[in-house]
């Protein structure tokens, strides 16, 4: 087979990986530190991509103007992750899981007629600026320009967490939080600071994510209903709380996606779900994670 | 038994429901009846075992397609067409359940999840054999139970029979064990039962049933739809018990009653179902976290823990163990 | 029936990352026997039951009950083989009643939990209602498990691991949050169950007048390894099990 289709198959997958690792990433996040699992993540991620729309509709005059939107969709979405947190999430701390899983859900199913009475049925598209319009070239393979922007945001937005986790005072007091919520309360921090900082954090990045994802193609309703299960694949295969293997888990997922499509297109979500089945039974806490709190 | 009277009085009540309601209102009753034997199949898993299934939809699916498959290609016979569902399904959930029952917890439901999702995108996916996404089309039910109210008693016929099949393995021994699982497996292990082993078995046994749901699912919708399979399928269940209440036998039976009633009176007036049942069931899950028998039974403890003014807190204390 | 080797332990050994929790163990026991295992805190008890009964696998070393290998086998193979174990901290089912946290354990014994269709409120009737008595639990046995006493829950779940009819129990603290006089009636009722139908019974046990008054004889754990062993005299003679333990008491 050609190596040039190879390679640009491999940067779509790749590009597609970073998307849901920016999903994941929070998702794995807010797992790790709350022990929530939070369905309603790709749906807010969703929600995401239409206000980075609605913000580009609003600045549509200005060169700027797709950029400055996807900044303002992931602060948007920060803002009304702070909401759901405070209102709703907070009440479920002590809950048992299935209580919390059918709490966010039912946000999934919410959000969802929530965004079709806001932006309505039909698509959205944003029409990108010359910039990321057209294709770029490697070695004289036509690459969608735009992926480059999405996989340097992904890689981006990889660092800043891994900096934030290991290099400053708040990411230590959320890695601790991750082994052990006694132990952080002992220091005298309170615990629902750091979940309500957490849940902001994850659903800023997942805002950010949609408006990454919104110049992409077009925005349609119920996107997020087969990314978030991918997202939990990808946070399943690399091991909840782990930051570098969600990292590892949004790449394999994303090349799987890519390179079946190539070989085998029937099959390509149908591999992502046995590959995740496997790691499952193999290694319940992933390739990355540790064995604690099973 | 005498405590039961009641579920006599409602079996007359399901009995003569046709001939007091139109056909809109036998539709959604065969419904309820249906997915609350899928609901109860469910809570076979939730309530008994303890473990979150998040993809019971698989095994509906899977016996739906079985009895659709069976009748459309091979002009089988719908009475030999249900215990084909049941059979498939249980194959089915015999194969994912050999994994599923070795993780608790979170990655239980993760795993469920990720097999009935798997189960989704064959069945999508295959599309000389299942028709993919177009579905299946053409399920036509027998001459004797083509009218909506013959398919209506031929439904209460077979869920009946079903959930009193249920209730005798839920008050049998293995059914005592599932909930010595659910309460505390390492204590059951250590009474010398393999604890995974009767995991599986009753992760079989819940599986045929929500087949045989599927199977009576086709004939009466006429179709089918790889979406019987999708993980928004198996949130139904969930939902149903979470509101009927999952520690009583009859709480999912309560819920898929009250959740099908109220979809198909929403849904005659705005198409935004999935916002008002959101609503519902964040509603339940903060304050009527014993779903709604289990918020009666409080309400009639508390009224007769007044009317007995017994000693303090005797049946309040609650210890943790 | 007295004199025979009902449970043999060859140099076992079980760590726990780097710490040494059972140490090389050899251990004996004949049937008919009344022993106890005694030890500070940490001393490795709890973990050598855990082994012994199949909850913890032994890094090295064998187990052999009846003369059967049984080192790598699961728990509820072990039980099924004749081995009962009451847990330190009540081990109970605690939204069931007590009569069916009992049964439960007479069911399994009998191996009719595989029974789909029989109601379960039809079958072991009059073993489940003697066991309760014997236990002295018939007055709670309606009562919600979660609710009893701490005392209770202990007797219970005695009771759970008499239901399993094993010819060796393991009894971890068993009268441990009771009072005085529960404590004398259990203690009198691991007597009697050794007296009267040959239990083969090993406990541990944190009041030394309880170990003293009815064990027949003591081995001393220390680190995971066995220091003494003998009959209660011997034992409190010796030095090394003085220092390390009976000191702080004495």
């Amino acid at each position: 087979m050609d190596t040039s289709l190879l390679l640009s198959q491999f940067l779509s997958g790749l590009s597609r990986g970073m998307v849901l690792f920016l999903i994941a990433s929070g998702l794995s996040l807010i797992f790790g530190v709350m022990n929530i699992l939070n369905f309603a993540h790709a749906s807010l991620w969703l929600v995401g991509a239409y206000f980075c729309y609605s913000f580009w509709v609003l600045l549509q005059g200005y060169g700027f103007g797709m950029w400055v939107s996807i900044g303002l969709a992931a602060l948007t979405l920060a803002a009304i992750g702070w909401v759901i947190e405070v209102v709703l999430i907070r009440r479920v701390y002590d809950r048992e899981l299935p209580e919390q899983l059918l709490l966010t859900y039912a946000m999934v199913l919410i959000i969802g007629d929530l965004i079709k009475l806001t932006w309505g049925v039909e698509d959205r598209i944003i029409a990108r600026p010359p910039l990321v319009e057209g294709p770029v070239f490697f070695f004289g393979i036509p690459f969608d320009s735009y992926f480059i922007f999405v996989i340097l945001v992904g890689f981006a937005v990889a660092i800043g967490l891994w900096w934030f986790l290991q290099k400053t005072k708040y990411g230590h007091i959320v890695r601790a939080a991750v082994f052990s919520r006694e132990m952080v309360s002992a220091l005298g921090i309170p615990i629902p600071r750091i979940y309500t900082g957490v849940f902001v954090l994850g659903i800023f990045i997942a805002g950010l994510a949609g408006g990454v994802q919104a110049p992409v193609g077009s925005i349609t309703l119920g996107m997020d209903m087969a990314i978030v299960v991918q997202a939990f694949c990808v946070v399943v295969i690399g091991g909840f709380g782990s930051l570098l293997g969600t990292l590892v888990g949004s790449i394999i997922v994303g090349e799987i996606y890519a390179f079946s499509i190539l070989f085998w297109p029937q099959g390509a979500l149908v591999l992502i779900f046995v590959v995740t089945a496997v790691v499952l039974i193999i290694r319940p806490w992933g390739l990355f994670g540790t064995p604690m709190r099973a | 038994m005498k405590r039961y009277w009641w579920l006599g009085l409602v079996f007359i009540v399901a009995l003569i429901l046709p001939f007091v309601i139109g056909e809109f209102w036998v539709h959604v009753a065969v419904e309820i009846l249906i997915l609350g034997l899928f609901a109860v199949s469910f809570n076979m898993i939730f309530g008994y075992m303890g473990q979150l299934s998040f993809g019971h939809a698989a095994y509906y699916g899977v016996g739906a397609y079985a009895t659709g498959l069976l009748m459309v290609k091979a002009s089988v016979p719908l009475p030999i067409c249900l215990p084909a569902s049941m059979i498939a399904a249980g194959i089915c959930a015999l194969i994912f359940g050999y994994f599923c029952v070795r993780l608790t917890g979170i990655y239980f439901a993760i795993l469920t999840l990720a097999f009935g999702q798997l189960m989704y995108y064959i069945i999508f996916q295959w599309y000389s054999f299942t028709g993919g996404d177009d579905g299946l089309q053409g399920i036509i039910p027998p001459d004797f139970l083509f009218s909506a109210t013959a398919y209506y008693y031929f439904t209460l016929f077979v869920v009946a029979a079903a959930l009193i099949v249920i209730w005798y393995i839920s008050e049998s021994p293995f059914g005592y064990t599932m909930r010595t699982i659910r309460e505390n497996p390492d204590r059951t292990r250590f009474i010398g039962i393999n604890v995974k082993r009767y995991m599986l078995i009753n992760f079989v046994i819940a599986g045929m049933f929500a087949g045989l749901a599927g199977g009576l699912w086709g004939p009466f919708n006429r179709s089918i739809a790889p979406d019987l399979c999708n993980w928004h399928q198996s949130g139904t269940p969930v939902f149903m018990t979470v509101i009927g209440g999952p520690l009583g036998f009859f709480g999912p039976m309560v819920g898929s009653v009250i959740y099908t009633f109220l979809m198909a009176f929403v849904t005659g007036f705005t198409e935004y179902w999935p916002l008002t049942i959101g609503l519902v069931i964040i509603f339940v899950v903060l304050f009527m976290p014993g779903g709604v028998l289990g918020f009666f039974e409080e309400r009639v403890k508390i009224i007769r823990a007044r009317a007995l003014e017994v000693g303090a807190g005797e049946s309040s204390e609650k210890e943790n163990s | 029936m007295a004199g025979e080797v009902i449970l043999e332990v060859e140099s076992l050994n079980k760590a726990f990352g780097g710490l040494q929790a059972t140490h090389d163990v050899d251990y004996e026991m004949m049937t008919g026997e009344l022993s106890a295992i005694i030890g500070p805190n940490g001393a490795g008890k709890s973990t050598f039951f855990n082994l012994l009964t199949g909850y913890h696998t032994a890094d090295s070393g064998k187990i052999f009950f009846k003369g059967i290998n049984i080192t790598h086998w699961p728990p509820h193979k072990i039980t099924r083989l004749g081995i009962a174990r009451a847990f330190q901290v009540s081990n109970i089912y605690p939204r069931l009643t007590t009569y069916e946290n009992v049964r439960q354990a007479i069911l399994a014994q009998q191996k009719k939990t595989i029974n789909l269709f029989t109601p379960a409120s039809r079958l072991a009737r009059r073993e489940t209602t003697e066991l309760l008595e014997i236990t002295g639990l018939s007055e709670q046995s309606d009562m919600v498990a979660g609710n009893l006493s701490q005392g209770d829950k202990k007797r219970l779940e005695l009771a759970i691991a008499l239901g399993s009819r094993p010819e060796l129990l393991f009894l971890d603290e068993p009268t441990a949050g009771m009072s005085g006089e529960e404590t004398h009636d259990t203690m009198e009722l691991v007597k009697r169950l050794n007296r009267e139908i040959g239990l083969t019974i090993l406990f541990t046990e944190h009041d030394m007048s309880v170990v003293f008054g009815y064990a027949r004889r003591l081995t001393v754990l220390h680190q995971g390894a066995v220091i003494a062993e003998g009959t209660p005299e011997e034992v409190r003679d010796n030095e090394e099990a003085q220092r390390v333990y009976l000191g702080e008491e004495a």
